[in-house]
């Protein structure tokens, strides 16, 4: 029987983390994963990390899954793919189902390709990490075994791992930040979003990624559940409804929408099993998201030898995931004694607290379920934020990332405090301080000098970074905004400015379009605004985008789905905005 | 936990989404679930070997969070007072074939990318 | 205090079948297990044989008697579909080794009056044709058959729950205590029962039990393991065996197979105290199967699991009143084929702690029939 110093079960964030830090101290380590390509979640997360940069903050999921696996080849790693474990067993045994290739008879001729079968292969190893992550949860509603009722993430694999559009119209469950991050792909691959909805009565995720979604056009349902999903053969509709603080049904309150798809994201459990299996001692109280093993700091199991790290041992995302893992790795490293205990104890004090630096901020585990009221500053936070995705024209100034002044500068709509920096680092020329408080919302540094260089505004992980400047000629201003749609407007292009509600406020003119290899694929767009909307255009449709027969704006007005998505605007009817409808009536006329 | 079975549950009434199937692989229903845990059957185990919902092709990976709840509602209790049922291999459903076919990996061989195996003799 | 008529200390099948034939004459009934769950010892971890052929003489009257007294009505009288299926039994053989050991096997059995034969090549492949080309005889009783054991315990606990017998799970007995000479008290981690009679059905842990009131049962255990395929088209209805006993199995109601066997080191396998399964009994499992069932290559194996047999010392059970503690009544030792004489055990347990005469002779699985060699 093949023996190595350290199975890893699971080639996501944690696994490879754990495996690179223990090849490094020279131990042998074995990797397997069912999949066809390592990186587990990590190549489905198209969207910018969030942290500082110890924790690869500001690149996309699926680079830090290159470099991790880049990283793990480097140091000597043997990653087994398409190979599924079937159990552990006593004695640290591990079973797995993989392929065996059967070179052709020569191996010339091509008209005899090797062949593949399949097989069973036991091994032992010294210690065992299992990082097999977890699955998506599901509730159930009238209709939810339809198909086309799916799993948030089962979407984001259709799109972006197998370039497949789960839907042409997506109603999703679940504003936690699966489901606002999944609701932002899906529009990014063209599906049409037609609700956001979830049971409880404020958004779950971060605040950054609801505005990005909101500024779509995308309505936000809290307080709402499925009611029944309809269809005979596959999803053609489904029903929500508001429900009370006890989380029933208000009659009257139902509303309908016509769509293909229903996306849920509620929640993940760990799949724990294999943890189960090998006699480890569970818990199951319900921290974690389900049953989980009892783990020491290190992820040491009651079983020796056998260790857990990343979601399967309590779910929270990949940045923590490769810190837990690296933490297990450095203590295998040591426990097999290829590492010694103080070198050892130094770096994993390091990642320690490196791990207690992403656990900070509103939405740390400590807070979960807690009602936070106020910023670590002092700041009434956005409640039109958490009932509606967006912060309302009234509450944006109160935050420290806004300001006025002359000439172009940032504007950071970053109103809760989350453990991410990467702007502070992005500026040049210092414009934005964060300081050592990684949760702090970032400010305008007082007497700094904005280049428009752009920099932070691609580095935003939220896409909450905006470059303004109010006056630029008469009556006119600029916005400088994140973009990450294709086909990219050009300049001269003209289309509208959209409200941080996804509305059309204004007719914008696109000025520049701005690429650049360090702005990491997020397209600078610029526009010009209406002097008066200089803080209030927040997004840019092209016409097409905003009079098509199919356009999220149409598709917001469809009967029942009306909300006041202006929320506490006042609502004031604007030169520019009535500018806005009169050309969509004319369009209209002219088909 | 000690659990005396004869604990009143109160009759059995209808309840909405009574015939919506929870269990997708052996197709078990709420209302069958909550039936059984009526007629006694007050762990996971139970419910699992009465009326095979998380015996099929996923081992519950799917529904054992749902079918946990409706239990749990019915005990009246918490869901995390409940015990999971065991986990056993496979892990995966697997071939009677494969299980059957066990091959020796070579002593320190390197592993290829993809698919593994090497010169592993079968 | 807790009083009842009668408490049982186990609550496996053998268990709740005595606790549904006691609740049904009217007694009241007390059952006690360790465990959180009903049933949760080799009564679910068992290939559902209900079978006569291949048994002991000693306890086929028990297997006879079952089924043709209580198994066919079993699911009406419990008012649980125990997926009962009598179709047959076929004991394989592919040797002339084979051959012999299924004969002495039929020899016997007809001896005792069973409907037992061995047939040829030609037989076997009209009853099954999906066998193995290399079967070159079988032992065929048409009256054996196979039931969901799971669904059986679970039938005859909530049974007898309905007709008011208390069931009391994750409680241990620790031990039996007498008063003026005869059984009185029941003692577990939490309470004490009062009773006029203690039945004691808990496998292996029963010796420990009957241990405290100075009685012994020969018994060790061995961890056993079998298998269950995903639902595959219905292939053939009979249980199936082997002269070597080196596999046995059925497809059961819903579909799926449920397969037993061994890779020959489950006597010594270390206990682990979870019910570990071993990396190399699966496999070995799959192997024997397909050797005698090669089109079941393709189905899915979706779970794998193990148990415990109490194992008597010479085979078969001890059912018995026990002389010298009045009122104590054990049922253990069934050494792995307890489940298909489960209705029939039940059934004369209570008859036992009721002081009737039983419906089945019990004299040859005695308590005390275990004599010194030498």
């Amino acid at each position: 029987m093949k023996r190595v110093d350290l199975i890893v079960i699971g080639a996501g964030p944690s696994g490879l983390s754990a495996a690179i830090e223990a090849a490094k101290t020279g131990m042998s380590v074995l990797v397997f994963d069912e999949n066809a390509r390592p990186g587990g979640q990590l190549f489905k997360q198209i969207h910018k990390f969030f942290g500082s940069k110890e924790h690869k903050a500001k690149i996309r999921g699926f680079v830090i899954g290159q470099q991790l696996l880049k990283e793990a080849e480097d140091a000597g790693v043997q990653v087994s793919l398409e190979s599924t474990v079937i159990g552990i067993y006593p004695e640290r045994e591990v079973v797995v189902r993989k392929y065996v290739e059967t070179p052709a008879a020569d191996g010339t001729d091509p008209q005899e390709p090797s062949s593949r079968h399949e097989a069973v292969f036991h091994y032992k190893a010294d210690a065992i990490l299992v990082a097999t992550g977890a699955s998506e949860n599901m509730v159930m509603f009238d209709g939810w075994t339809l198909p086309g009722v799916m799993g948030a993430g089962a979407a984001q694999t259709l799109m972006n791992l197998h370039g497949v559009r789960p839907g042409k119209r997506v109603l999703m469950l679940g504003s936690g930040n699966v489901g606002l991050v999944v609701s932002f792909q899906l529009l990014q691959a063209g599906c049409q979003v037609a609700a956001l909805v979830d049971a409880a009565p404020k958004i779950g995720g971060y605040g950054v990624h609801a505005a990005k979604v909101a500024r779509c056009g995308v309505p936000f349902y809290l307080s709402h559940t499925i009611k029944k999903v309809e269809g005979t053969n596959h999803v053609t509709g489904v029903t929500i409804a508001e429900v009370d603080s006890h989380f029933q049904f208000i009659p009257g309150t139902e509303k309908h929408f016509d769509v293909d798809t229903v996306c849920v994201a509620v929640g993940l459990s760990p799949m724990s099993q294999l943890l189960k299996m090998a006699g480890c001692e569970m818990d199951n109280s319900g921290k974690g998201g389900g049953q989980i093993p009892v783990v020491d700091a290190a992820g040491q199991t009651s079983v020796p030898g056998i260790f857990a790290a990343g979601d399967v041992a309590g779910i929270e995302e990949a940045s923590s995931a490769m810190i837990e893992g690296r933490m297990a790795g450095i203590r295998i490293a040591e426990y097999l004694g290829y590492e010694t205990k103080e070198a050892g104890e130094a770096e994993f004090s390091k990642e320690e607290a490196s791990l207690e630096g992403l656990r900070q901020g509103m939405f740390a585990p400590q807070n979960r379920g807690m009602k936070i009221e106020k910023t670590e500053e002092g700041i009434p936070i956005s409640t039109n934020l958490l009932k509606h995705g967006f912060v309302a024209d009234d509450e944006i100034g109160r935050f420290p990332g806004v300001t006025h002044k002359a000439g172009i500068h940032p504007v950071m709509e970053c109103t809760q405090n989350i453990p991410c920096n990467p702007c502070q680092d992005a500026c040049a020329k210092h414009c934005i301080h964060i300081g050592l408080n990684i949760t702090a919302l970032p400010a305008v540094e007082e007497g700094s000098t904005c280049i428009g260089c752009g920099m932070c505004v691609a580095s935003c992980s939220g896409q909450a970074i905006f470059l303004v400047n109010e006056h630029t000629k008469e009556g006119c201003a600029e916005v400088t905004l994140p973009y990450e749609f294709l086909p990219l407007p050009k300049a001269g292009d003209e289309g509208f400015g959209m409200s941080r509600s996804g509305k059309p406020v204004c007719r914008a003119k696109v000025v520049k379009v701005r690429t650049s290899k360090a702005f990491d694929h997020t397209a600078l767009l610029t526009i010009e605004v209406p002097e008066d909307m200089a803080m209030k255009a927040r997004f840019y449709r092209s016409r097409l985008e905003c009079t098509g027969g199919d356009s999220v704006i149409a598709q917001s007005r469809i009967k029942g789905a009306e909300v006041s998505q202006n929320g506490a605007t006042g609502d004031r009817p604007c030169e520019s905005k009535a500018a806005a409808e009169s050309e969509k009536r004319e369009e209209g006329a002219a088909i | 936990m000690r659990t005396d079975r004869s604990k009143d549950l109160g009759p059995c009434l209808p309840m909405e989404g009574d015939d919506r199937i929870v269990c997708r692989c052996e197709e078990v229903t709420q209302g069958e679930i909550r039936q059984a845990v009526h007629d006694g059957m007050f762990t996971m185990t139970e419910i699992r070997r009465y009326l095979r919902c998380g015996m099929g092709l996923c081992q519950g990976q799917t529904c054992s969070r749902l079918v946990s709840g409706i239990v749990a509602r019915e005990l009246g209790i918490r869901p995390g007072e409940l015990r999971p049922a065991s986990s056993r291999a496979p892990m995966r459903p697997l071939e009677m074939s494969i299980w059957a076919n066990e091959c020796q990996a070579p002593d320190g061989a390197a592993e290829t990318k993809k698919g593994g195996a090497g010169d592993e003799k079968c | 205090m807790r009083s009842a008529d009668v408490v049982i200390c186990g609550a496996g099948v053998i268990g709740c079948a005595a606790a549904y034939y006691l609740a049904k004459k009217g007694k009241s009934v007390i059952v006690i297990d360790a465990d959180e769950a009903i049933g949760n010892g080799g009564s679910s971890r068992n290939g559902g044989g209900v079978r006569q052929s291949g048994r002991d003489v000693r306890e086929l009257p028990l297997a006879m008697y079952g089924i043709r007294s209580l198994w066919p009505t079993l699911s009406e009288e419990l008012g649980t579909d125990v997926e009962y299926v009598q179709k047959g039994n076929l004991r394989l053989g592919k040797t002339e080794k084979h051959r012999q050991i299924l004969q002495g096997l039929t020899d016997r059995s007809t001896a005792c009056g069973l409907d037992v034969k061995m047939i040829d090549k030609d037989q076997v492949r009209q009853i099954n044709p999906y066998l193995s080309d290399e079967v070159i005889c079988a032992s065929w009783c048409p009256t054996d058959g196979h039931a969901n054991p799971l669904k059986t315990t679970l039938g005859y606990f909530r049974a007898a729950r309905k007709l008011g017998a208390v069931f009391l799970t994750g409680e241990k007995v620790l031990r039996l205590r007498k008063e003026k000479g005869a059984l009185r008290y029941v003692e577990t981690d939490a309470d004490t029962y009062l009773c006029e009679t203690a039945i004691v059905a808990c496998g292996y842990e029963s010796r420990q039990i009957l241990d405290s009131v100075g009685i012994d049962v020969p018994l060790t255990k061995d961890l056993i393991e079998a298998l269950v395929t995903e639902m595959e088209p219905e292939m053939f209805p009979q249980m199936l065996g082997t002269a070597d006993a080196d596999f046995y199995g059925h497809q059961t109601r819903h579909g799926s197979f449920v397969f037993g066997g061994s890779a020959g080191y489950d006597r010594e396998n270390r206990d682990f105290g979870h019910l570990a399964v071993y990396g190399n009994t699966a496999p070995a499992i799959c192997r024997a199967t397909l050797r005698w069932i090669p089109r079941l290559k393709d189905a899915k194996i979706v779970r794998t699991w193990a148990g415990y047999e109490d194992i008597c010392a010479d085979g078969v059970p001890v059912i018995s009143k026990i002389d010298e503690v009045p009122g104590l009544i054990a049922a253990c030792g069934f050494t792995g084929h307890g489940f298909g004489i489960s209705p029939a055990v039940g059934t004369c347990l209570a008859e036992l702690a009721c002081g009737e005469k039983t419906s089945v002779d019990l004299s040859a699985l005695r308590y005390d029939r275990f004599r010194s060699c030498v």
